[in-house]
C-alpha cells in the first residue's frame, strides 16, 4: 500500500505545482464557495437517488419474489430503468465538479486530499464502473432472465453491493475532512471517528430519499393515468413509496443523533457551531423539518386509509396529533438570539423568567431529545397502524390531495437534504479539513482549532 | 386443596399440611443463612486506609497533575490497588480528584487540548473544577477525603460524596 | 456367535431399562422437509453450549478466582502451555459464535412464527436461555482480570445502580462492597461456573423436551400455497390438504393449514443437516481458537488514565446506549433493555392468530424488524470506537 502511494505521490504533487496558487479571496471566495455549494447540492440530490435506486431497486425485486406479486417488479424494473437514464447525468456532474470547480479554485486542497485518499478515490473510480456495467446488466437482462429469477436477483445483489461501496469511499473522505486521524495508516482512515455514523446515516438516508421522490413521481404519473391498471399500480408505488422512505428516516435521529456526538468529541469547535454558534438556527430548521415530514406523511398514510374507509384512520390521525406536539417541542428555540455566544456577551444566558433569553424547554438535553424519541415511535406506530389497515384499501380510489401531499413530501425531502448537506459543510469553516487547512490559504496550518471555553450547559 | 377445617382434619389434610410445613422448615433454614451471607458484605463497613501522595507544591495552577497510591485491596485480601490522584490547584484552592467517572465509573483523564476532564468510554467531559460540561455523567468528578500536612497531601480510600 | 451375544446382552439391557424404544422415540420423528436448513441453528446452539461446558470444566483445572491469581494463572497457561491456551480460544470462540447463532436462531424463530400455539413456552424458555448466555458470556467477561476484563467488570456491575431506590443495593450485592475488589471476582465466578449453569441446563432439557412434544412447526414456505388468491397476487394453486397427524395438534383454520406439506424422519436426513453445520462451526471455532486465541492484556490497573475501556462486541449495542442517553434519561438503559426482554417473553401471548406468513403479520414483523435494526445501527456505530482510541 505505501510502496504505491510512494509511486503515486511524486506523479500527483507534480500536477498540484501546476495548479493554481492562489485559492480565491474576497468576492471571489463567495462566488467560489455559491458555486461549489450549488454544484454539490445538485450532484449529492441526484447522486443519492442514483445509489439509493442501486440499492432499493434490488430489494424490492427480492420483496417481489418472496411474495409473487407482479407490482413489486414493475416498481423495481422502473427503478432500473432509472438509473439507466440519470447514471450518466449524475457521474457527470459528479466529474464535472471535481475537475472544474475543485481543481480550479482549490488545487492545492484537491490535490492534498488526493494523496491522504488516493485509495478511496480509486476504489470509488472503480466503483462507477462496476455500478454502470450492473445497472445495465441487471435492467436489460430483465426479459431474458425471467426464468432464472435467482440469477437475476444475484445481478441485482451486486449492484446494491457496489451502490453501497460508492457511497461508503467517498463517506471515508468526507469525513476526514471532519475528524482527521492519521492518513497513514489506511484503516485509521477509513475508520475515522465520524466515518461510521455518516455512512450509515447517508444509506439509510439515500434508501429514504428514492422512497419519497418515487412516491412524488407515482403521484405524477397517477394524476395523469387513463387506464385502471395504470391507476392502481401508481396509487400502489405512491404509497409503497412514502411508506418505505417514513420506515427509513425514522432510523435517522438515533443514527444523526450518533453523528453529533462523534463531531462533539473528536471536533468539538465544529460542534459548538452547530449547537450553539452560527449554525444552530439552521440546525433548529432541520430539526423542524424532520417533524415537518413526519407530519405530511402522516396525515397521507390517514387520508389514505379514510379514502377506502379502512380501519385505523382514527388512530392515525391521533399519532398525527402527537406529531404535532413532538415537532412544536423540537422546534422551540433554545434562546432567541442568533448565536449563543451573542445571548452570552450580553449577559442573558439565564431562564427567561429571570429576564434572560433561555428557553429552558428548547434545550437539547433533554427536550430535543424527547422530541426526537417521540418522532421515532410515532412513526414506527405509524407505520404498523397503516400496514394493518391497507389489506381495506382498493388500489386506485386514491384522491388527488393525497398525491399533492406525497410531491409536498419530495419537496421536503430535498430541502433536508440541502439543509444537512449545508450543515455539515460549514461546520467544518473556516477549515476544509478541521485543524488542517483553512479555506482561504489553502495552506497547512500547524495550529490548533479555536476550542471554545466550555459554559456550563443546562 | 380443599380449604383447611380446624375442627374437621382429616388424615389427609393432616399429612398435606405436614409435607408443607416439613418443606417450608427446609427452605427458611436454608434461605436465611444464604441470604445473609450474600448481603453481609453490605454492612461490613469497608476499613478507612491513608495513603501518602507527596509534596504538592510543584503543581502547577490550572494545571492538573496525577498521582498514583496504592490502598490495601481490602476484605481478605493482602494484596494492594493502586489508585489515580488528580491535584488540581484552582488559584486560592486545591481540589484532589479520582480518576473515576460518575456515569459508569470508567478511568477519567485530564485532556490538555480540549483542557477538560474526558472520560473516554461514554464521553463524559468535565471542566478544571470537576462540574460537569458534556456528556452523560450525572455528577461531578468525585474527590477524596484528603489532608495536608504542610505541603504534604493524605488522601483517604473514600470520596467526599458516596457515588 | 459375538454377534449374537452382543444382541442378547442388548436384550437383557433393554428389558431394563427400555433403551431400544427410548432411542427410537429419539430418532424417528417427522421433520418438516421445507426450511430444514434453518433448523440447524438450533442443534449448533446446543453444541456450541455443549462445547462451552466442555472446555468450561477443564479451564476450571487451572484458573484461579482471585485477585492476585486470576490473571496469572492465564499468563502462565499462555506463556508455558500451548494446548491449554486452546483450550480457552476454543471457549472464547466458541462463546463469541455461540452468541451469534443464538441471535440467529432466534430471529429465524421470530419471523416465521414458530412461537404460536401449542409452541408459547418454548419460545418463553427460549426468551430465558438468550438472557442466560448473555449472562454468561458477561460474567466469563470479568475472569481473567485483565484491564478490560476489569473495566468490564466496573462498567456492568455499575449499571444496575441506575435502578431507583434500590440501585446501589444491587451493585453492591454483585460486587460485594461499594467497589470492584476481590469479593467481586469470586462472585462473578460462582455465578459463571455454577449458578447460571444450574438453571441453564435444567431449562435447555425443558426446552428440548418441549419441541419433542410440539414437533417442529415448518416454515411458512410450507403454508405459502394455501393462502387465497388476492388481486395482483399470483400464487400457485393450493395442492390437497395434507391430513394433520401428530405432532401437529393445532387447529386447522379456514386458511392455513396445521401441518407442513412434506415431512421426512429426523434420523438420518436433519441429523445429517445438523451435523454438518455443527462441524463446520467447530471448525471454524478451532481455527480462531488456534490462529487468534484468547486475548490477556495486561493486569488490572484502576489508577490507569491511559486506557480506553472498549467492550465486548456482544454488549456494544448497550455500550452505545450509555453514549448516547444524556444524564437526564438515564433510567432509560435500563428500561429498554428490560423492555425488550418483557416484550419478548409476552410475544406469543401479543401474537395469538393463526397467521404464519410474515408479511401478513405487520403488527408484530415490524417492530420486530425495527428492533432488529437498532440493534445492527447501534453495534455498527459503536463499532467505530473499536478502532479509534
Amino acid at each position: 500500500m505505501s510502496g504505491l502511494l510512494a509511486v503515486v505521490a511524486p506523479i500527483l504533487h507534480q500536477l498540484a505545482a501546476q495548479l493554481p496558487a492562489q485559492a480565491p479571496q474576497g468576492k471571489n471566495l463567495v462566488a467560489a464557495q455559491a458555486a461549489i455549494g450549488v454544484g454539490f447540492s445538485i450532484h449529492i440530490l441526484i447522486a443519492g437517488l442514483v445509489s439509493g435506486a442501486g440499492e432499493l431497486g434490488p430489494a424490492i425485486e427480492f420483496l417481489g419474489y418472496m411474495r409473487q406479486r407482479r407490482r413489486y417488479d414493475r416498481l423495481a424494473r422502473a427503478l432500473g430503468h432509472f438509473m439507466t437514464l440519470y447514471f450518466s447525468v449524475s457521474s457527470t456532474i459528479a466529474i464535472l465538479l471535481i475537475t472544474v470547480l475543485l481543481v480550479g479554485f482549490w488545487g492545492h486542497f484537491w490535490s492534498t486530499i488526493a494523496t491522504i485518499g488516493w485509495w478511496p478515490f480509486f476504489i470509488e473510480a472503480w466503483t462507477f464502473v462496476l455500478q454502470v456495467s450492473l445497472a445495465y446488466l441487471w435492467y436489460y437482462t430483465w426479459d431474458p432472465l425471467r426464468g432464472f429469477k435467482g440469477l437475476h436477483m444475484a445481478i441485482g445483489g451486486l449492484l446494491a453491493v457496489a451502490s453501497f461501496l460508492q457511497v461508503y469511499m467517498i463517506d471515508i473522505i468526507a469525513s476526514y475532512m471532519m475528524t482527521p486521524t492519521n492518513p497513514q495508516n489506511p484503516l485509521r482512515l477509513a475508520l475515522n471517528p465520524t466515518s461510521y455514523p455518516l455512512t450509515v446515516h447517508r444509506t439509510v438516508g439515500n434508501l429514504a430519499y428514492v422512497g419519497f421522490v418515487f412516491a412524488a413521481f407515482s403521484a405524477f404519473k397517477f394524476l395523469r393515468a387513463r387506464d385502471a391498471e395504470d391507476r392502481a399500480y401508481y396509487d400502489w408505488a405512491g404509497s409503497f413509496g412514502i411508506l418505505w422512505g417514513v420506515s427509513m428516516t425514522l432510523v435517522q435521529p438515533i443514527v444523526g443523533y450518533s453523528y453529533a456526538k462523534e463531531i462533539q468529541l473528536h471536533t468539538y469547535a465544529a460542534w459548538y457551531k452547530m449547537m450553539f454558534g452560527t449554525l444552530s438556527p439552521v440546525f433548529l430548521w432541520q430539526i423542524t423539518l424532520l417533524g415537518l415530514m413526519f407530519i405530511v406523511s402522516l396525515v397521507y398514510f390517514t387520508r389514505r386509509l379514510r379514502t377506502d374507509e379502512a380501519t385505523g384512520a382514527g388512530l392515525l390521525s391521533l399519532m398525527t396529533i402527537g406529531m404535532v406536539a413532538s415537532t412544536v417541542l423540537a422546534a422551540m428555540p433554545y434562546h432567541l438570539s442568533l448565536t449563543y455566544d451573542s445571548v452570552l456577551a450580553a449577559g442573558l444566558n439565564r431562564p427567561f423568567w429571570d429576564g434572560g433569553l433561555i428557553n429552558p424547554l428548547g434545550s437539547m438535553i433533554p427536550w430535543k431529545v424527547l422530541a426526537l424519541m417521540g418522532y421515532s415511535l410515532l412513526a414506527i406506530a405509524a407505520v404498523i397502524w397503516y400496514l394493518r389497515g391497507l389489506p381495506g384499501v382498493v388500489w386506485g380510489h386514491a384522491r388527488r390531495a393525497e398525491q399533492r401531499l406525497l410531491v409536498v413530501m419530495a419537496l421536503l425531502t430535498v430541502m433536508m437534504m440541502v439543509t444537512m448537506g449545508f450543515i455539515r459543510e460549514n461546520g467544518r469553516a473556516p477549515f476544509l479539513i478541521s485543524g488542517e487547512m483553512t479555506i482561504q490559504g489553502q495552506q497547512n496550518t500547524q495550529t490548533t482549532q479555536p476550542t471554545p471555553q466550555p459554559t456550563s450547559v443546562p | 386443596m380443599a380449604p383447611l377445617d380446624r375442627r374437621r382434619l382429616t388424615r389427609r389434610q393432616f399429612a398435606l399440611l405436614g409435607t408443607q410445613v416439613a418443606g417450608a422448615t427446609v427452605a427458611v433454614l436454608l434461605g436465611i443463612p444464604i441470604i445473609g451471607f450474600l448481603i453481609s458484605p453490605l454492612f461490613r463497613r469497608q476499613a478507612v486506609a491513608e495513603a501518602t501522595v507527596g509534596d504538592i507544591a510543584d503543581v502547577g495552577n490550572r494545571q492538573p497533575k496525577k498521582y498514583v497510591v496504592e490502598f490495601p485491596a481490602g476484605d481478605w485480601s493482602s494484596a494492594k490497588v493502586k489508585a489515580a490522584v488528580y491535584v488540581v490547584k484552582l488559584d486560592d484552592q486545591t481540589k484532589v480528584f479520582s480518576n473515576t467517572c460518575t456515569h459508569m465509573q470508567c478511568p477519567v483523564h485530564w485532556d490538555a487540548s480540549l483542557n477538560q476532564f474526558l472520560c473516554p468510554c461514554h464521553g463524559g467531559l468535565y471542566a478544571i473544577d470537576g462540574s460537569n460540561v458534556g456528556g452523560p455523567p450525572p455528577k461531578p468528578l468525585p474527590e477524596y477525603v484528603h489532608r495536608f500536612d504542610g505541603t504534604t497531601l493524605f488522601v483517604e480510600n473514600r470520596f467526599t460524596e458516596s457515588l | 456367535m459375538i454377534r449374537e451375544r452382543l444382541a442378547t446382552a442388548y436384550n437383557w439391557f433393554d428389558e431394563r431399562t427400555a433403551v431400544r424404544s427410548l432411542t427410537r422415540k429419539g430418532l424417528y420423528e417427522a421433520v418438516p422437509v421445507r426450511g430444514a436448513w434453518f433448523y440447524t441453528l438450533g442443534s449448533a446452539t446446543l453444541i456450541l453450549i455443549l462445547l462451552q461446558l466442555v472446555t468450561g470444566i477443564f479451564l476450571t483445572m487451572l484458573y484461579v478466582p482471585s485477585v492476585t491469581e486470576a490473571w496469572a494463572s492465564l499468563e502462565y497457561l499462555k506463556q508455558h502451555d500451548a494446548f491449554g491456551s486452546i483450550v480457552r480460544g476454543i471457549h472464547l470462540w466458541s462463546a463469541y459464535v455461540l452468541l451469534f447463532v443464538i441471535g440467529l436462531h432466534m430471529v429465524r424463530t421470530f419471523f416465521s412464527g414458530s412461537y404460536k400455539r401449542p409452541r408459547e413456552l418454548n419460545w418463553v424458555t427460549g426468551v430465558g436461555l438468550f438472557v442466560l448466555v448473555l449472562g454468561m458470556a458477561i460474567t466469563g467477561a470479568f475472569l481473567p482480570w485483565d484491564q478490560a476484563a476489569y473495566w468490564t467488570a466496573v462498567v456492568v456491575t455499575n449499571i444496575p445502580a441506575y435502578t431507583p431506590f434500590i440501585g446501589s443495593f444491587i451493585r453492591a450485592l454483585w460486587r460485594g462492597g461499594d467497589f470492584v475488589g476481590p469479593i467481586t471476582l469470586v462472585r462473578t465466578f460462582g455465578i459463571h461456573v455454577w449458578l447460571i449453569p444450574a438453571v441453564l441446563f435444567p431449562l435447555i432439557g425443558a426446552h428440548l423436551a418441549l419441541l419433542r412434544k410440539h414437533g417442529e412447526h415448518g416454515s411458512y414456505i410450507n403454508y405459502r400455497g394455501a393462502y387465497r388468491a388476492r388481486e395482483g397476487v399470483d400464487v400457485p394453486p393450493p395442492p390437497k390438504q395434507r391430513p394433520i397427524e401428530p405432532p401437529y395438534p393445532a387447529v386447522p383454520s379456514e386458511e392455513v393449514w396445521a401441518a407442513p406439506l412434506e415431512t421426512e424422519d429426523f434420523y438420518p436426513y436433519q441429523t445429517f443437516k445438523d451435523g454438518l453445520v455443527s462441524a463446520l462451526l467447530v471448525v471454524v471455532v478451532f481455527i480462531l481458537a488456534v490462529a487468534i486465541g484468547a486475548p490477556l492484556e495486561a493486569i488490572a490497573d484502576p489508577s490507569t488514565t491511559n486506557y480506553t475501556p472498549v467492550p465486548e462486541w456482544f454488549y456494544l449495542p448497550l455500550d452505545q446506549l450509555l453514549v448516547l442517553v444524556p444524564q437526564q434519561l438515564i433510567p432509560l438503559i435500563l428500561v429498554l433493555p428490560a423492555g425488550g426482554v418483557v416484550l419478548m417473553l409476552l410475544l406469543p401471548f401479543i401474537d395469538r392468530g393463526p397467521e404464519r406468513n410474515p408479511f401478513e403479520r405487520p403488527a408484530v414483523m415490524v417492530p420486530g424488524a425495527f428492533a432488529v435494526l437498532f440493534v445492527v445501527i447501534l453495534t455498527l456505530l459503536g463499532s467505530g470506537r473499536l478502532f479509534n482510541q
